[in-house]
C-alpha cells in the first residue's frame, strides 16, 4: 500500500464526511441585500400566498419569502416551536389566538407592544386585541375574527319544513327532525380531535375558563355554562343526534357530500372552507347565526389568526410593519379572499366592506354573509381569555373526547374529559412553577 | 503505523465521525435536556428560565399514569401480537416448505408484499377500513349484523395489533422459511421412511431445528413493541379513537416535547424507555441463551452425538440434527461462550 494512496483515501474520506456534513446542515437565513429587508413568515391560512404576493407586488424596501407550514394543530405549532428552540424561525408566523399565551409563555415570541400604536389598536375588534395582550403586553397583530357560525343545507331543511333553529333547544328539536326526515342523515358533527369548537360553544355559553388574579390562575371549568354545554352535547352524542368525524377528515367530507352532514357548526372562516371543499354544492347552502341558549346573539370564537413576530427575527420593526399591512390594507384582505377559498372576517373594521365586496356569495345563493359575521362578532363575549398552556389543555381533551366519542358509544363522558383537562392543565402549570388559585 | 493500520484508521473515520454526530450526540444531548426544566414566574407571560432540576423529569415521568399505562398498553400488545406472529409465520413457512415448487414463489412474493408498503400508508389505509361511515369492512360487517368498533377502548389494541401483523407476518415468514430451507433433507427423509407423517416431520424434527430463529424473532418483536409509533400515532391523529396521544410510551414523548413543549420530560421518558428496552435485550438474550441449548451438546463436533432421544431421529454420525441445535442459517449468530 503506497503513501499516494492512502493519501487519496484521507482525502476522500474527509471529504466525504465534510459532504455529509454539510448536507446535514443546510439551509439558513438570507440576509437582504442593502437597504431591502427580506422576512421569511410560516402560514397556513387560506388566501395568504396571493396576499403576500401582494405585498411584495406593491413594496421595494420589503420582500416577504412566504412558506406554506401544516396548519397548527396538524403540526404546524410544532415545526415553530422546535424552529424557534433550533433558532432557525422565520420572522413571523401565523398563530391562532388559543395557542398565542403558549407562545408567549415559552418566550417564542417577541413583546411588539411599542409598535402597536393607540392608533392600530382603535382600527381592530377589541375582543382581538384583548386576546393578543397578556399581561399588559402586546404580542401579536390580530388578522381575523372568528365569529360562529352555523352552515345549513338550505335545500334540505326547505324540502322537509324543518325550521332554523334559533336556540339550543330548538337545534335539538331540528336534529331530530333531521334524523326523521332522514335515517342516514344529522344535523351536524362532533369533533372529538378538535376541543376549540367545544370550547367555543362553552364561551358563548358564558363561561370563563382561564382567569387571573394577581399573579395567579384561575381555572373554573365546573361553572354552571360549561356544565350546560357538557350536558346538552352528551345528549345529542347519546341519542345520535349528531355524528362523530375527526374535523375536515376523509370521513366527514364524504358525509357532507353524500348528503349524510347537512348542517355544520363552525366559523366565519368555515364559508370559505365549504366553499372550497364541496364546488358541487354551491347554491344549495346558507349561514345562519349559530343558536344560543336564551335566543339573544351570543358567540364564542372558534379559532381566528393573528401574525406574530418570532424571537429569532432581527427585523422586529418590518416585520410589524408587515403585520399591520396583512391586516389593515384593504390590498392584503383584497387578494386574499379573492382567491375564492378565504372567507376571512378581518379584525379590522374597516376592511369587513372590502372583504364583503370581494367575496363571491353565489356559493351560498347570494346571501350576505358578511352582514351575519358583523352580527356574530359584535356579539362575542370579550371576557375569554386564553391560559398558557393550552397545548396541555387541548391534547387531553383530544384524548379524553377521542375516548368519549367513539362510534359504538364510546366510554366515559364529556364531563369527565373536561375535569380531566382542567387537572392536566393545573399540573401542567404548576409544573412551571406558577401560582393556580383555589384547587 | 504501518500503511494498513492507517488506511484502517482512515477509512472507520467516516464512519465514526457520523456515527458521534448523529449517534453518540444526540443520545448524548436527550440525557443532558432530561436534567432540565423550564420555570416560569408571574403569569407566565415574562418568558421562561431553564433550571436544573436533577432526576426531576424522571420522578415527574414515572409518577404519571398515561406514562406508566404506556407500558401497560406494551404488555398486552406483546401479549396479543407475539403468539398470533410467530404461530401465524411459522404457520405459513411450514405450509410453503411443504409445498409445490411454483406455488411457493407466489405465496412468498404475496405474504411478503404487505412489508413493502412504508408502515406510515399501512396506517393510513387501515385508518380509513376502521373508519365507521367510510369503510365498505364496517358497512359489510353492520349489514351483517355484527357492528364492530375498531376504534373503541376495548378495540383499539387488537386494531393496532392487526395493522402489525398485516405488515410484520410475510417477512417472519420469510425468515422462518429461510430457516426452514437450511435443514438437512435427508433427516426428514429419514424421519419419513420411519413412517412420521407431514405433522409429526413439524412438529418433531423443523420446528425444533429453526429454534434459534423463533428465539431471535421474538426477540427483535419484543425489542421492536416497545418503539411502537406510527400505527398509533396514525390512529389517535387521524380517527378520533381511543388510542391517545399518549398511548405508548414513545407517543408520550413525542406529545410531550411537540403539543406541551417540555423538552426535558419528552428527554427524560426517552432515557427511560431506552433504559427498560436496554434491560429487556439483555434480560432476553441470557435467557434466549440459556433456552437454545437445552442440555445437548453446544460444542458440535467435539463430542459424538447424543444418543437419540426420539425414535424418529436416526443416529447418522456428526451429521444429526441433534447434535447441531443451532445450524438454522440464522442472522442472528447464537449467544457465544456459555458453556
Amino acid at each position: 500500500m503506497s503513501p499516494s494512496w492512502s493519501r487519496t483515501t484521507l482525502a476522500l474520506a474527509g471529504g466525504l464526511t465534510a459532504l455529509a456534513l454539510l448536507t446535514a446542515c443546510g439551509g439558513g437565513g438570507a440576509a437582504g441585500s442593502e437597504g431591502t429587508v427580506t422576512l421569511t413568515y410560516w402560514g397556513w391560512t387560506k388566501g395568504t400566498r396571493q396576499a403576500v404576493d401582494a405585498f411584495n407586488a406593491t413594496h421595494r424596501d420589503t420582500k416577504v419569502r412566504f412558506e406554506e407550514i401544516p396548519s397548527g394543530t396538524a403540526g404546524g405549532y410544532a415545526k415553530i416551536s422546535n424552529a424557534v428552540k433550533a433558532g432557525n424561525a422565520p420572522d413571523l408566523v401565523s398563530v391562532e389566538y388559543p395557542t398565542l399565551p403558549e407562545f408567549v409563555s415559552q418566550g417564542a415570541v417577541k413583546d411588539i407592544t411599542p409598535y402597536v400604536t393607540p392608533e392600530l389598536k382603535r382600527k381592530l375588534l377589541p375582543q382581538a386585541v384583548r386576546l393578543t395582550t397578556l399581561g399588559g403586553r402586546n404580542w401579536a397583530v390580530p388578522f381575523d375574527a372568528a365569529p360562529q357560525v352555523f352552515y345549513y343545507r338550505k335545500d334540505f331543511f326547505t324540502r322537509h319544513r324543518i325550521e332554523v333553529p334559533r336556540t339550543w333547544d330548538a337545534f335539538r328539536s331540528a336534529a331530530a327532525a333531521v334524523k326523521k326526515a332522514d335515517p342516514r342523515a344529522r344535523i351536524g358533527t362532533f369533533f372529538p380531535d378538535d376541543p376549540t369548537t367545544f370550547e367555543a360553544m362553552v364561551w358563548q355559553a358564558g363561561a370563563h375558563w382561564f382567569a387571573t388574579q394577581g399573579d395567579s390562575w384561575k381555572l373554573d371549568t365546573t361553572d354552571p355554562a360549561t356544565r350546560k354545554v357538557t350536558d346538552y352535547w352528551q345528549g345529542l352524542l347519546k341519542d345520535g343526534l349528531v355524528h362523530t368525524h375527526v374535523s375536515f377528515s376523509p370521513g366527514w367530507t364524504n358525509s357532507l357530500k353524500s348528503g349524510a352532514t347537512v348542517g355544520y357548526l363552525g366559523a366565519s372562516w368555515g364559508a370559505g372552507v365549504l366553499k372550497g371543499t364541496l364546488p358541487d354544492q354551491s347554491g344549495k347552502w346558507a349561514a345562519a347565526p349559530v343558536p344560543s341558549w336564551d335566543g339573544r346573539p351570543a358567540s364564542g370564537m372558534l379559532g381566528g389568526s393573528t401574525t406574530a413576530v418570532t424571537k429569532s427575527s432581527r427585523h422586529t420593526e418590518a416585520a410589524v410593519r408587515f403585520a399591520t399591512w396583512m391586516s389593515t390594507s384593504a390590498d392584503a384582505v383584497r387578494a386574499r379572499v379573492a382567491s375564492g377559498e378565504s372567507s376571512a372576517y378581518p379584525a379590522a373594521a374597516a376592511l369587513r366592506p372590502v372583504a364583503r365586496r370581494a367575496f363571491d356569495t353565489r356559493y351560498y345563493g347570494g346571501q350576505d354573509v358578511y352582514a351575519l359575521f358583523d352580527a356574530a362578532a359584535a356579539s362575542v363575549d370579550g371576557k375569554w381569555g386564553w391560559g398558557p398552556a393550552t397545548g396541555t389543555t387541548n391534547t387531553t381533551l383530544k384524548d379524553e373526547f377521542g375516548k368519549v366519542a367513539g362510534a359504538g358509544g364510546g366510554t366515559g363522558s364529556l364531563a369527565a374529559a373536561v375535569r380531566a383537562g382542567s387537572d392536566a392543565t393545573v399540573r401542567e402549570l404548576r409544573k412551571r412553577g406558577l401560582k393556580v388559585m383555589g384547587r | 503505523m504501518n500503511a494498513k493500520a492507517r488506511a484502517v484508521t482512515v477509512l472507520l473515520t467516516p464512519f465514526f465521525a457520523l456515527f458521534a454526530v448523529v449517534m453518540v450526540l444526540p443520545v448524548g444531548y436527550a440525557v443532558w435536556l432530561s436534567l432540565f426544566t423550564e420555570q416560569q414566574s408571574g403569569l407566565g407571560f415574562g418568558g421562561t428560565h431553564t433550571v436544573f432540576s436533577g432526576l426531576g423529569n424522571y420522578a415527574a415521568a414515572l409518577g404519571d399514569h398515561a406514562f406508566r399505562d404506556g407500558f401497560l398498553v406494551l404488555l398486552g400488545y406483546c401479549a396479543l401480537y407475539l403468539p398470533l406472529l410467530l404461530a401465524g409465520a411459522l404457520t405459513l413457512a411450514l405450509l410453503l416448505d411443504s409445498a409445490l415448487a411454483r406455488a411457493r414463489r407466489v405465496f412468498q412474493l404475496a405474504l411478503f408484499l404487505p412489508h413493502a408498503v412504508p408502515g406510515i400508508i399501512a396506517a393510513l389505509i387501515w385508518v380509513y377500513l376502521y373508519t365507521p361511515q367510510l369503510s365498505p369492512v364496517v358497512a359489510a360487517l353492520e349489514s351483517g349484523g355484527a357492528g364492530v368498533d375498531f376504534l373503541s377502548p376495548a378495540g383499539a389494541l387488537p386494531s393496532v395489533v392487526n395493522i402489525a401483523l398485516w405488515e410484520w407476518l410475510g417477512y417472519n415468514m420469510v425468515i422462518f422459511y429461510a430457516a426452514l430451507q437450511a435443514v438437512d433433507r435427508s433427516v426428514i427423509e429419514a424421519a419419513t421412511v420411519d413412517g412420521a407423517g407431514a405433522w409429526r416431520v413439524a412438529t418433531g424434527i423443523k420446528i425444533p431445528l429453526i429454534r434459534s430463529s423463533l428465539v431471535m424473532v421474538a426477540l427483535f418483536t419484543v425489542i421492536g413493541s416497545l418503539q411502537l409509533f406510527t400505527e398509533p400515532l396514525i390512529l389517535n391523529q387521524g380517527s378520533g379513537s381511543a388510542v391517545t396521544s399518549s398511548w405508548t410510551p414513545n407517543m408520550y414523548a413525542y406529545t410531550a416535547a411537540f403539543a406541551r413543549n417540555d423538552y426535558g420530560l419528552a428527554a427524560a421518558s426517552s432515557v427511560l424507555l431506552a433504559l427498560v428496552a436496554a434491560l429487556l435485550s439483555f434480560a432476553v438474550t441470557r435467557l434466549s441463551g440459556r433456552s437454545a441449548r437445552p442440555g445437548r451438546s453446544p460444542r458440535p463436533g467435539r463430542r459424538l452425538p447424543a444418543a437419540p432421544r426420539t425414535p424418529l431421529t436416526h443416529p447418522v454420525p456428526s451429521r444429526t440434527p441433534l447434535a447441531h441445535p443451532d445450524a438454522s442459517p440464522a442472522p442472528l449468530a447464537h449467544p457465544k461462550g456459555r458453556p
